[in-house]
C-alpha cells in the first residue's frame, strides 16, 4: 500500500517536472524571439489607426475598422493574428486582402504591396478621394505622394509621413505620431 | 543668607520659565517640522506622479513604435528638475526602453514594477524617492515610466528649520528671561521679604516685626497674612506671658516682704521673751544659792537635793535661752562676707575639743587649706555646731574619724564633715534641722537640739544649701555649699 502511494507520487512529480521543462522552455523562447519584419510591420498597421482621425467621405460608413492589403500580400497569416480581437474606437478591426481599392471603398488603411509599385498614381488619386491612409514600404513612397512609408532603419522599421497627401485626404495625424517618423513631408518648419 | 535665598528662588523660576518656554518652543517645532515633513513627502509624491504621468503620455507612440529616441527626447525634459536623480521607461516585458540621468554615470537601477491592479507605485529609501508609474494606451500596459527623486531638499528643509528653531529657541528664552524678571517682584520678592522677617523673627524673638502685605490676591498674600496673624497671636500670647510672669514675680516679692518682716517679728518677740525669762531665772538661781549656801546646815539631804535639782535646771534654762538668744542673734546680726580659711577653723575647734576630753581615741583629718569667702563670725558657729556633733556622736564609740573636706561640683565648693558615730535614722534627715528637734535622747546625748537650726540658718542666709546623710550606727555625713546658687542674692535674710 505505502510502496503504491509513494510511486504515485513520485510519478506525479516527474509529470510535473516535465509539464514545467516543457512549459518554461516556450515561454522563454518566445521572450528572446525577435518579432519578424512582418510583425512589427503589421503591427504598425494596426497601431497607425490610432494616432489617425478620418474626417473622409467613407468615415464611419462601414460597422468595421479594416485595414486592407493591396496586391501580393506580404503577411499571410501574421496581420490577422496582429488585428484579432483588437478595437479602434467603437469598431472592430478586421484585415482584408484586396486586388483594387475599387473593390471596397471601406478601407480605412491600405498596405501597397510592392508588386502594385507600377498601378501606384492610380491607386494613390483612389486612396485619397476615398479618405484611405496609404502605407507602403515601396521605397520613395512618401516622395512619391504616399503618406506612411516603411523605411528600414539600424535593424528597425521606421516609418515617414507625407504631412500634405493626409491632409488633402482629410485624415489628421497625431503630433504623437509624427514625433516618431524619422522624416515628415511638409511639417512647417522642417 | 538672605541674599542667597532670594538668589536661588528667583533662578528657579527664570529656569522653571526658561525650561517650559523651551520645551513649548521645541515640541512645537518638532510637530510642525514632522507635519512638514509628511506633506513635504506627500507633495513630492504628487510632483513626481504628475511628471510620470505627462512622460508616460508623451512615451506612448514611442513605445508602439520602438522609437527610443523620442522617448530620450521626452525623458530629457526632466532636465529642467533638477531634484529628479534619473528616469527611465521600461517596456512592459521589462527591457530597458530609454533612459535619463541628472549626472553622468549614475546607475540603472532595476525597477520592479507596480504591483498588479494599481497603476503607481513609490518607494522611499533613504536619499531618493522612486516612483513606477504604468503607461496605459486603450486599455493596454505599453510599459512604465520611473523616476528618482533626490530627497537632499528634505536635509535642507532639516537644516533651515533648525536654524530657524535655535534662532526663535534664542528669542524666546530672552523673552523667558525678561518675563521671570517682571514676575520676580511679584512673586519671589514677596516670599523673600517674608523669609528676612521670619529669620529676624527666629533669630532676634522679635515678634513685632510684619511682613509687607503685597497688593495682589494670590496665595503669596494669603501666606504672608497668615503669617502675620501667626506673629499677631505669637506676640499675644508673649505680652500674656510676660504680664503673667511679672505678677507673679510681684506676688512672690510680696511674699517674700510679708514672711521677712512677719520672721522679724518673731525673732524680735523671741528675743524679748528669751531675754525677759533671764531676769526671774536669775532671780532663781541667785536666791537658790542663798538658800543652799545660808541654809545649809537647817536642810536634810535630801531637801539639799531638790534644791541642787532646781539650781540644776535653771543652768539648763539658761543655756536654752542662750542658745535661742543666739539662734536669733545670728538671724538678726549683720553679714560681711571676707576670705577665711575653713580648714584652720576646723582644726583649732577640734584641738578645743580634744583638749577637753584628751583621753578620747579620735582621728581628725583636714584639708591644709580650704578657702571660702563668708562671714567669719557664722561660719566660725557652722564649724563648731557640726564638730561639736561629730565629736559627740562619735563618743560612745571606742576609736572614731572624724573628716573636714570639700568636693567641687560643677563649680560650686561643697564642703562636708564626716562621723564614723551611732549616726541616725535616714527617714528623719528633715527633722535634723528643726530646732529642738533631736534624734537621740538626751541620756544617750545631751544637748538642746538647736544646733542644726543654727546651722541652716546661717548656710541660708549665706545663699547656701546644707543636707545631711547617713544611717544608724553607720555615721553621718554634713555637707554644705556657702557660696550662693546662680541668681539667688547673698545674704538676704531669712
Ligand atoms: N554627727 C551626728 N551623728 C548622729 N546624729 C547627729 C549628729 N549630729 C546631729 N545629730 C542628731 O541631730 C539632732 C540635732 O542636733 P543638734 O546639733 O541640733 O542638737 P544637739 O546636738 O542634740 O544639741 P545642741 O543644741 O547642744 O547641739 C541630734 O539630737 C542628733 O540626734
Ligand atoms: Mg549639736
Amino acid at each position: 500500500m505505502g510502496r503504491d502511494l509513494g510511486a504515485r507520487a513520485i510519478s506525479r512529480y516527474l509529470v510535473f517536472l516535465l509539464f514545467l521543462s516543457l512549459f518554461g522552455a516556450q515561454t522563454s523562447h518566445a521572450q528572446q524571439t525577435h518579432p519578424t519584419e512582418s510583425q512589427v510591420k503589421a503591427a504598425y498597421l494596426y497601431n497607425f489607426g490610432k494616432f489617425v482621425t478620418w474626417t473622409g467621405t467613407n468615415a464611419g460608413s462601414s460597422a468595421s475598422f479594416d485595414i486592407c492589403v493591396l496586391g501580393k500580400d506580404p503577411f499571410g497569416v501574421v496581420l490577422d493574428s496582429t488585428v484579432a480581437g483588437g478595437n479602434i474606437g467603437e469598431k472592430r478591426v478586421t484585415a482584408k486582402k484586396i486586388s483594387s481599392l475599387q473593390e471596397s471603398d471601406h478601407c480605412r488603411i491600405v498596405f501597397i504591396s510592392s508588386s502594385e509599385q507600377a498601378r501606384l498614381k492610380a491607386i494613390l488619386a483612389a486612396a485619397k478621394a476615398g479618405g484611405t491612409l496609404t502605407v507602403s514600404d515601396i521605397p520613395h513612397f512618401a516622395d512619391k505622394g504616399g503618406m506612411i512609408e516603411f523605411v528600414p532603419q539600424e535593424n528597425r522599421i521606421r516609418f515617414e509621413v507625407n504631412l500634405p497627401a493626409t491632409e488633402e485626404a482629410g485624415l489628421t495625424l497625431s503630433s504623437e505620431l509624427l514625433k516618431v517618423a524619422t522624416r515628415v513631408i511638409g511639417k512647417t518648419g522642417n | 543668607m538672605a541674599v542667597g535665598y532670594s538668589r536661588s528662588i528667583s533662578r528657579k523660576l527664570t529656569v522653571m520659565n526658561m525650561l517650559v518656554s523651551a520645551a513649548a518652543l521645541l515640541l512645537a517645532c518638532a510637530a510642525f517640522f514632522a507635519y512638514d515633513q509628511i506633506t513635504f513627502r506627500q507633495s513630492l509624491v504628487r510632483t513626481l506622479s504628475a511628471q510620470a504621468q505627462i512622460i508616460g503620455a508623451n512615451s506612448i507612440s514611442a513605445l508602439i513604435f520602438n522609437d527610443p529616441q523620442s522617448a530620450t527626447n521626452t525623458l530629457s525634459a526632466l532636465k529642467s528638475f533638477p531634484n529628479i536623480a534619473s528616469a527611465g521607461i521600461i517596456t512592459s516585458d521589462q527591457r530597458p526602453f530609454a533612459q535619463y540621468s541628472r549626472d553622468a554615470g549614475d546607475e540603472v537601477l532595476n525597477i520592479p514594477a507596480p504591483p498588479d491592479g494599481r497603476l503607481e507605485a513609490y518607494w522611499f529609501r533613504a536619499t531618493h524617492l522612486v516612483l513606477v508609474h504604468s503607461i496605459v494606451f486603450q486599455g493596454k500596459t505599453l510599459g512604465f515610466v520611473y523616476l528618482r527623486a533626490d530627497l537632499h531638499e528634505l536635509d535642507q528643509r532639516l537644516k533651515r528649520y533648525a536654524a530657524i528653531a535655535f534662532v526663535v529657541l534664542l528669542l524666546s528664552l530672552l523673552a523667558a528671561l525678561i518675563v521671570s524678571a517682571l514676575f520676580r517682584r511679584s512673586v519671589a520678592e514677596p516670599i523673600v521679604q517674608l523669609a528676612e522677617v521670619a529669620r529676624a523673627v527666629s533669630q532676634d524673638n522679635n515678634y513685632s516685626v510684619r511682613a509687607a502685605p503685597t497688593a495682589a490676591q494670590d496665595e503669596i498674600a494669603l501666606l504672608i497674612d497668615a503669617f502675620n496673624n501667626m506673629l499677631q497671636q505669637i506676640q499675644h500670647r508673649d505680652n500674656a506671658l510676660q504680664a503673667a510672669h511679672d505678677e507673679l514675680e510681684e506676688r512672690v516679692e510680696e511674699r517674700t516682704r510679708e514672711l521677712v518682716s512677719s520672721n522679724r517679728e518673731l525673732e524680735a518677740f523671741s528675743y524679748s521673751v528669751s531675754h525677759d525669762l533671764r531676769g526671774p531665772l536669775e532671780v532663781m538661781n541667785g536666791f537658790s544659792y542663798v538658800l543652799l549656801k545660808s541654809y545649809a546646815n537647817q536642810l536634810d539631804s535630801s531637801g539639799k537635793e531638790c534644791l541642787q535639782s532646781i539650781r540644776a535646771a535653771a543652768r539648763r534654762m539658761s543655756e536654752l535661752i542662750d542658745d535661742l538668744l543666739n539662734l536669733s542673734r545670728v538671724t538678726t546680726s549683720v553679714m560681711h562676707r571676707e576670705e577665711i580659711d575653713l580648714s584652720s577653723y576646723a582644726r583649732a575647734i577640734m584641738e578645743e575639743l580634744c583638749r577637753t576630753a584628751p583621753e578620747r581615741n579620735v582621728e581628725f583629718v583636714a584639708p591644709i587649706e580650704v578657702k571660702a569667702y563668708a562671714d567669719a563670725r557664722l561660719v566660725q558657729i557652722v564649724m563648731q555646731n557640726l564638730l561639736e556633733n561629730a565629736w559627740k556622736y562619735t563618743s560612745h564609740h571606742d576609736r572614731a574619724r572624724i573628716e573636714f573636706g570639700f568636693e567641687d561640683k560643677d563649680g560650686r565648693m561643697i564642703c562636708f564633715v564626716k562621723d564614723d558615730g551611732s549616726g541616725f535614722d535616714p527617714r528623719s534627715t528633715d527633722r535634723l534641722f528643726q530646732p529642738f528637734n533631736r534624734l537621740h535622747t538626751s541620756a544617750e546625748f545631751p544637748g538642746n537640739g538647736i544646733g542644726l537650726a543654727t546651722v541652716r540658718r546661717i548656710i541660708q542666709r549665706h545663699g547656701g544649701e546644707v543636707w545631711a546623710e547617713g544611717a544608724v550606727e553607720k555615721g553621718a555625713t554634713f555637707h554644705f555649699i556657702l557660696e550662693p546658687n546662680r541668681g539667688t542674692e547673698a545674704g538676704r535674710p531669712v
